[in-house]
């Protein structure tokens, strides 16, 4: 796949993402979703849900779009030696 | 309060930041690099306490406990909804392309990476000029949110000015022999105690009230309010959406979240702490959330600024006396890890950005400078918090748009070649100003369409970054390769 396909994809997790958070028209189910655990009410119980799926959209970005640096480009790292002098 | 244990408790932790600083200091070489950068060798779970623990503010169990007592648990999702995915992602975003530029041509702050990009000092020089006007005054009022909620616990036998002197020297025991090294190890202690102690203050409180199946049913009964997000206007859905513009977008921005980004040792490092993020950032602020809203029913009638007080007031009256001693500590853990990375970063910005257009510094000089400013930072930073004048404190009031709003520059820089410098220091400057005009009441609020004034802001960043660049001429292909063939040689 494309280095800008992949990008693509990651654009359209982060739009998904952002709806999410955005979603309003879920505010209606403050006050009719049980409690989780008895003592989470949904306006809270969504986000305890929102951080394991924003685990799991990092890591399927990381998997689509954050390489390692090759070998080749670890090797041409100065690590800031240039500005040491 | 004044017993002989909880004395002792404070006197342990006080000496293991010491021991933890001359450690740091022993092992720290006199570079530029090992000072400010721990010569780039962080650890997953360095990187990840350094940024975590400097992430988290007094605000956390202060202000926004006070928040979610006033308008209920939706307070969670409006503060930290969409930073629990969106501020790892920009450590991808932003942080991923920062870091490989800092590793092949030693960039190690915003103006370096910026400057070096657009090949321009001048760019470098607002970068650096932006950042040391927003970071002070968010210093400054992290100080002043520390020693106010110091006081409060200690039931003023800690006096504001104390607290201070406090916060900010116990801060320097650490942060002048060591740097960078000794902030990040000392954030490891420090994290690790608030996160242990938050987690345990939450079961205790919970306990004392009842348990946590009996709170909440109080709440149903006393104040059904607080779980409805519609009920509350201060988190309608205007301001719901437009503060997904402000803190969340703006934790890549801060200068001392930045600059240790840089300071990772390898990219899983940063994978790593990209993962970690969203379940630390959601249960510290998820725990400052239930103890705000239980609050409401269990110390009721607090208006206005008084109900930030929350946790410590839960503390004092359903908590024994060695609880206060623990929400001492973890005040001033929290405080002091946000603090100390604050003054080095600005004594790292000002050595490394500002100095040399005055003076050379070799790279010893640079350390010896990085120590003497922040003593003067600290120093000046003291001072401003005794008088609290109201122009630093209006400004640090939207230092987090300011920051938001840099950052279409920074992405524009990282992913698009065609960005030129001319529109960059357009889009620095132009939206920095308006934010201004728009805080300080010198245009109509009409002209934010009803948004906070950081959506307008951060929009007509994005279209003068983009506009400008069409109409000047394109950077050289020389200067493009610099930062955009290290990319093409990484992202295939």
């Amino acid at each position: 796949m494309k280095f800008k396909v992949r990008l693509v994809l990651v654009s359209l997790i982060v739009i998904i993402m952002f709806l999410l958070h955005n979603s309003f028209w879920l505010w209606e189910l403050d006050d009719k979703v049980p409690f989780l655990f008895g003592f989470m009410p949904f306006a809270f119980s969504y986000y305890v849900g929102y951080a394991i799926l924003a685990v799991l959209a990092m890591k399927l970005i990381i998997s689509l779009a954050w390489p390692d640096p090759t070998e080749e480009v670890v090797e041409s790292f100065t690590d800031g030696k240039r500005t040491e002098q | 309060m004044t017993s002989a244990f909880g004395i002792g408790i404070l006197i342990i932790y006080i000496a293991i930041l010491i021991v933890i600083g001359a450690y740091g200091a022993r092992v720290t070489l006199k570079t530029r690099e090992d000072y400010f950068l721990a010569g780039r060798g962080l650890g997953s779970i360095a990187v990840f306490m350094a940024l975590f623990a400097s992430n988290i503010t007094a605000f956390t169990i202060i202000g926004h406990a006070g928040l979610a007592y006033q308008v209920g648990y939706g307070a969670y999702g409006y503060v930290i909804g969409w930073s629990i995915f969106i501020t790892p992602f920009t450590y991808y975003l932003v942080g991923y392309r920062s870091w490989l530029l800092g590793k092949r041509y030693g960039y190690a702050t915003q103006p370096q990476v910026f400057g070096g990009i657009f090949n321009s000092r001048l760019v470098g020089l607002i970068f650096t000029i932006l950042l040391l006007y927003y970071t002070l005054p968010y210093l400054v009022v992290s100080i002043i949110g520390g020693s106010l909620a110091f006081t409060t616990i200690s039931e003023g036998a800690v006096p504001y000015w104390l607290a201070s002197m406090l916060i900010i020297g116990i801060s320097l025991i650490y942060t002048i022999p060591a740097g960078l090294r000794g902030t990040v190890w000392t954030d490891i202690f420090q994290g690790t105690i608030f996160l242990v102690v938050a987690v345990l203050l939450l079961f205790a409180v919970a306990r004392s009230l009842g348990g946590f199946a009996e709170i909440t049913g109080r709440i149903m009964v006393n104040n059904p309010a607080m779980l409805q997000r519609s009920l509350s206007p201060e988190i309608a859905p205007i301001n719901w959406f437009s503060f997904t513009f402000v803190n969340s977008i703006a934790v890549i921005v801060f200068p001392q979240m930045y600059i240790r980004i840089l300071a990772a040792k390898s990219s899983r490092n940063l994978k790593r702490v990209s993962l970690y993020y969203p379940l630390a950032l959601a249960g510290i602020f998820g725990i400052s959330t239930l103890l705000g809203v239980w609050g409401s029913v269990a110390v009721p009638g607090l208006v206005g600024k008084d109900a930030d007080y929350i946790v410590p007031m839960l503390i004092q009256q359903y908590l024994s006396p060695v609880w206060t001693i623990l929400g001492l500590v973890v005040i001033l853990a929290i405080v002091k890890s946000s603090i100390d990375s604050q003054l080095l970063s600005v004594s790292h910005l000002v050595t490394v950005d500002l100095l040399p257009w005055f003076r050379r510094v070799n790279t010893g000089q640079a350390v010896m400078w990085g120590r003497m400013l922040l003593v003067i930072f600290a120093a000046v930073a003291y001072y401003i918090a005794l008088v609290r004048p109201a122009a630093i404190l209006n400004i640090a009031a939207f230092a987090f748009s300011g920051f938001s709003v840099m950052l279409p520059v920074m992405i524009g820089a990282l992913y698009w070649p065609r960005a030129t410098k001319h529109a960059a220091i357009a889009a620095l400057i132009i939206p920095a100003i308006m934010l201004h005009f728009w805080y300080l009441g010198l245009l109509p609020a009409s002209t934010t369409f009803g948004f906070m004034p950081v959506f307008p802001a951060f929009i007509l960043t994005i279209l003068i970054l983009v506009i400008g660049s069409y109409l000047t001429p394109a950077p050289s292909p020389e200067q493009k390769e610099k930062t955009f063939g290290l990319f093409k040689q990484v992202f295939k």
